[in-house]
């Protein structure tokens, strides 16, 4: 399988789960949801840290930040 | 029955009062209901970061943002990086001499070990400063504009960044678009080197520009009560200078598989990194999980997997614990070797940085959170272990270039000697300890 081809299937299955009916959430059914902790980053400056630490020690990059935050240490 | 005038007019005004009341408890200020939302946050934390016998990070961080009421903030970050320690100049392990040029000067690197990789020691301060300004348009859609500058030794970093979220009617999809920009400048210290050149040539003085465009595209949906789903993309563009001007790369002789002398490495001036992340909340009846997974890939050849499990156990009111694992593997750089055979005219383009190459990562810990009793403050305390390799292993001293089987310029029977399972070489790996202490509190 070629590369595009693998970058394809991941994007279908991911819409797949993200998708995956009509089922309604009604904004009294949000309790759990409205947890701080219930977010995509419920720590920022975790994510901040680990940012970092792994941009500086690995080879790759990206994730939730459109924007890097100047680093020479890679 | 019939009322008298009398008792009419007194049943009126009591409804009358009655209703005044009503009206007067529902009219009350906010603030005499609930408690006032808080009008700033600060976020102080704290990293101590160690590797075995390598580079040692202390680095504070402090962010302070004003929350208006309409939904508008602003944010300031300041940062400060202390690294003090050594790097591995990407040469083999010798036992005769080495000297390279390192962040903090010429340095003399001897290694009296083959089994240990040579490094060079430097030190370095790097200070960031970031502001942050959220704009909500209307009810559903939301801008977040932001600017950073950093600098240190021998690196200068400007940039902004653009953001913005929208949630479809319903508000169980959140659409994200968002951009950025850096204008970089890198300064090497003794000047930057030619590149696939003796460590001893001349440099060439002056600034290296380098910059980094980036563009973002991210949906979360709420899928159920329990769960939420998060997919983003993003890719950067790199143009300018990429090389890193302190590695260099081992000549080997063919016939001993021994290094005889080095040069600096060289990497392509342009390169465009693209990602995929997908993110998983679900909150189980006490418990929460939270699943990430990454795919990574780039025009240099490097493919990654990132898998980044948490789960988040409330301990009581005030407490929670949350174990941590990540697992992280990449394929290399193609233009990623262990050395080059000495002789041969050389490639347009080599490195050793091992982050370039067949690299995996563990990361095993775990972060405690608590609230101090009559305080509005959460502090959390993190402890991780972090420890590196490289899949294949450098040449040993002992082998010869028959040994290998192949005589490829670029050793790369040492990867497939891994990625066979035929492992038996060593690992260099590296052993990296982090703690890092936070502070959050509305007030």
């Amino acid at each position: 399988m070629t590369s595009r081809r693998r970058t394809w299937l991941a994007a279908l299955i991911l819409a797949s789960i993200v998708f995956p009916g009509c089922a309604t959430v009604h904004p009294w059914d949000r309790d759990l949801l409205a947890k701080k902790s219930m977010r995509l980053v419920p720590l920022p400056h975790e994510l901040a840290a680990d940012d970092h630490i792994y941009f500086s020690k690995e080879g790759s990059a990206g994730g939730m930040d459109a924007a890097g935050g100047g680093c020479g240490c890679n | 029955m019939q009322l008298s005038a009398a008792s009419t007019a007194a049943n009126v005004r009591q409804r009358l009062g009655a209703a005044a009341c009503l009206l007067l408890a529902g009219s009350l200020p906010a603030a005499a209901q609930a408690p006032a939302p808080p009008a700033w946050q600060l976020e102080a934390t704290g990293l101590l970061y160690g590797e075995q016998a390598r580079a040692r990070v202390v680095e504070p961080m402090g962010r302070v943002t004003r929350l208006y009421a309409n939904g508008r903030a602003l944010s300031l970050g300041l940062a400060v990086d202390a690294v003090t320690g050594a790097s591995p100049t990407g040469a083999l392990p010798s036992s005769q001499v080495q000297t390279t040029t390192g962040a903090s000067g010429r340095t003399t690197t001897t290694t009296t070990s083959s089994s240990i990789l040579p490094t060079h020691t430097f030190e370095d301060l790097r200070t960031a400063v970031d502001l942050g300004w959220v704009e909500p348009l209307g009810t559903m859609l939301s801008v977040t504009t932001s600017a950073h500058y950093s600098r240190e030794q021998d690196y200068a970093s400007l940039g902004g960044g653009l953001k913005s979220s929208v949630e479809l009617p319903g508000r169980r999809i959140t659409l994200t678009l968002g951009g950025g920009y850096n204008r970089d400048r890198v300064f090497p210290s003794g000047g930057t080197p030619m590149g696939l050149a003796p460590d001893s040539d001349p440099r060439a003085p002056g600034d290296n520009p380098k910059e980094v465009t980036t563009g973002l595209v991210g949906l979360s949906h709420v899928v159920s009560r329990r769960w939420l789903l998060g997919v983003t993309a993003s890719e950067s563009r790199e143009q300018g200078y990429l090389t890193d001007p302190y590695k260099v790369v081992s000549l080997v002789d063919p016939a001993t598989q021994l290094p005889v002398a080095q040069v600096t490495e060289k990497r392509p001036a342009t390169r465009t990194r693209d990602d995929v992340l997908g993110s998983s909340v679900y909150h189980l009846d006490h418990d929460i999980l939270y699943v990430n997974y990454r795919y990574y890939w780039d025009d240099w050849g490097v493919r990654s997997h990132t898998l980044d499990l948490k789960l988040r156990h409330v301990l009581g009111v005030a407490s929670w614990v949350q174990p941590h694992v990540r697992v992280y593997g990449q394929a290399p750089a193609w233009f990623f070797v262990y050395g080059l055979t000495h002789g041969p005219p050389l490639p347009e383009f080599a490195s050793a940085d091992e982050r370039l190459g067949p690299l995996r990562t563990t990361t095993f810990g775990g972060t405690y959170g608590f609230h101090v009793p009559g305080s509005r403050g959460e502090f959390t305390l993190r402890a991780e272990f972090l420890y590196q390799w490289l899949v294949g292993h450098p040449p040993q001293p002992d082998e010869t270039a028959s040994g290998g089987g192949g005589g490829d310029d670029n050793l790369r029977r040492a990867i497939a000697a891994g990625d066979n399972g035929t492992d038996d070489g060593r690992h260099l790996g590296t052993s990296i300890g982090t703690l890092l202490i936070g502070y959050t509190v509305p007030f």
